[in-house]
């Protein structure tokens, strides 16, 4: 299956990358990055290639850029924009500190435009939540 | 029983000039790939290979094991199991007709809610049930079993059933390497229900013509692809294209394996005043079986240790647009299944093929997927979908199953060595 990545950033976004997400590169692949405003963002999946109808698995990693309060927790969702619908699973979103977290349970039921949402929880109680988007294309 | 056929519409497009041009030029090219854009022939192409790889459910220790397919077609056929003795799960899933009935809803102790659903391919699936409220093919066997509609039993009547009968009592300590007698109710309706899925899973469909298309299609071979009906393809080229059938029914199987709303009643048996206006919530309510299920992979009977086969049980998520939805089917024999849809209330291909065409989208949820919409499809176009759905049919019937079971008489004892008595998926 092909697959088109494309990254839709939510908000502004700045030019530069002021810091770098602590993700390496993994049997060669590499990870995807998005940022938003406050956060940067890699990610890869398990296995390599999203498959339709098949539960899958999101690593990733967050870090903040300068004056950004470090993340506390990030919820991992996706849908379909265009069909107006996400999937039917819910993810469970586990960190292991330093800005790493392990989402499970994704699985993308139909071909077409789905779009990432990781939405980074930072500040306690009384933080902030800040949205990143990055699209993917299933055929 | 899922007996509808998800047929998302694009826009409301009436025929095209292109289309019409799209004939000609393969009227003109005869034989030839140049009716089909590459984007068509690679949506074609995922539509194959048939039949699809398969190995054996986890979650059921006697999964493609031969002493658990030959008890578990025994028992499929034996009206013993109920109750009072006069209905089995052979009554409703009849193989001349594709392991399913015919009708639009049948009767075991009572009428039931829904069309029955083929067994065909039903290794492949993910949800079971046309609302997904089992989550392995064991678990949904046990389940007609105790509905007082069907066959009206319980564990106890089952268990004693099984353990009385010296034959079957031998065969099932032959699957399980153990007497049924040393086991509580619960877990011998268990291992029935293991015991029949092994037999419902050597249910798988033959090539079809399109396969055969597609086959053709995919090694380049002009001459062969040439031999595939020219209204199918016209079909076929709606499928994939105007129609946009297959985001939902996709892959070798024709089906996502998930639900959806097409705008079918939700009143059970299509009238507001049938039977007491009941509403079948669909994967609303298989969702809430699903979960509170003590026999879902989640729970102490799931032979994996791993729990690797419960990730969609452990992460399905419950929303209210879940009401009204119904598992997408497989179209693989859909000629042999009508009639259609989860309440059976459509007869004939011809009636489902409307139905997309002429959609009604007030009766979509509000937040409906905004992939329905009307196909307005001309009486050609209707019934060249139609003609590519046919060519999704065995050439043959299936094969006649229930065999005479008074011998050879069970010999105890006889488990094969690890590995030798599983079959050849």
């Amino acid at each position: 299956m092909r697959i088109i990545l494309c990254a839709m950033l939510a908000g502004a976004v700045s030019a530069a990358w002021s810091c770098t997400p602590d993700l390496p590169a993994m049997q060669g692949h590499k990870p995807q990055t998005a940022e938003s405003q406050k956060y940067a963002l890699a990610f890869r999946t398990a296995p390599e290639k999203v498959v339709i109808g098949q539960h899958f698995v999101v690593e990733l990693a967050l870090c903040a850029k300068d004056g950004a309060a470090a993340p506390d927790s990030v919820r991992v969702d996706a849908h379909m924009p265009e069909h107006r619908h996400g999937m039917n699973y819910k993810t469970t979103v586990t960190g292991s500190g330093a800005g790493k977290f392990r989402a499970e349970g994704l699985m993308f039921h139909m071909p077409g435009r789905w779009e990432y949402i990781f939405e980074v929880r930072a500040g306690g109680n009384s933080g902030t939540t800040e949205r990143i988007t990055t699209s993917i294309v299933l055929q | 029983m899922i007996k509808k056929l998800f047929f998302a519409g694009v826009t409301a497009a009436a025929l095209s000039a292109s289309w019409l041009t799209g004939i000609t030029q393969t009227q003109a090219n005869e034989p030839g790939l140049i009716e089909f854009t590459q984007a068509e022939i690679h949506l074609i192409l995922s539509h194959g290979p048939w039949p699809m790889a398969w190995s054996p459910d986890t979650s059921n220790r006697v999964s493609a094991n031969r002493h658990a397919i030959d008890l578990g077609e025994r028992l499929f056929f034996d009206e013993r199991l109920s109750v009072k003795e006069n209905v089995s799960c052979g009554t409703c899933h009849i193989a001349e007709y594709n392991w399913t009935d015919g009708v639009k809803r049948n009767k075991g102790q009572a009428l039931v809610d829904r069309n029955t659903p083929t067994l065909m391919n039903m290794r492949h699936h993910r949800w079971f049930a046309l609302d997904g409220a089992a989550d392995s093919l064991w678990s949904q066997s046990m389940r007609p079993i105790v509905d007082p509609r069907e066959l009206a039993s319980n564990a106890t009547h089952v268990a004693q059933y099984v353990r009385k009968d010296a034959d079957l009592s031998c065969r099932y300590e032959n699957t399980f390497g153990v007497n049924p007698a040393a086991q509580d109710d619960e877990a011998v309706l268990v291992g029935v229900g293991k015991v029949m899925a092994a037999f419902q899973e050597t249910l798988v469909t033959d090539l079809t013509p399109f396969d055969a298309f597609r086959d053709a299609l995919a090694r380049g071979d002009q001459a062969a692809v040439s031999l595939y009906p020219r209204d199918a393809r016209r079909g076929l080229k709606i499928f994939v294209g105007k129609g946009n059938c297959s985001v939902c029914h996709t892959g070798p199987m024709f089906t996502h394996g998930e639900f959806h709303d097409i705008g079918v009643s939700h009143f059970i048996g299509g009238g507001a005043t049938d039977d007491g206006n009941k509403v079948d919530g669909g994967r609303h309510d298989g969702i809430k079986k699903l979960t509170s299920s003590k026999f879902n992979l989640l729970g102490p009977y799931n032979d994996d240790a791993t729990r690797a086969s419960a990730v969609k049980t452990e992460h399905v998520k419950a929303e209210h647009r879940n009401f009204g939805e119904f598992k997408v089917p497989s179209l693989r024999n859909v000629g042999y299944t009508g009639p259609y849809m989860h309440s059976g209330e459509m007869a004939s291909l011809n009636d489902v093929v409307r139905h997309y065409s002429e959609l009604n989208v007030d009766r979509l949820h509000t937040n409906g997927e905004s992939l329905l919409k009307p196909l307005k499809l001309t009486q050609r176009e209707a019934a060249d979908l139609v003609a590519f759905l046919q060519t999704l049919n065995m050439d043959r019937a299936p094969p006649w199953r229930g065999k005479e079971y008074a011998q050879p008489p069970c010999v105890s004892n006889t488990r094969a060595k690890a590995g030798e008595d599983y079959y050849a998926p």
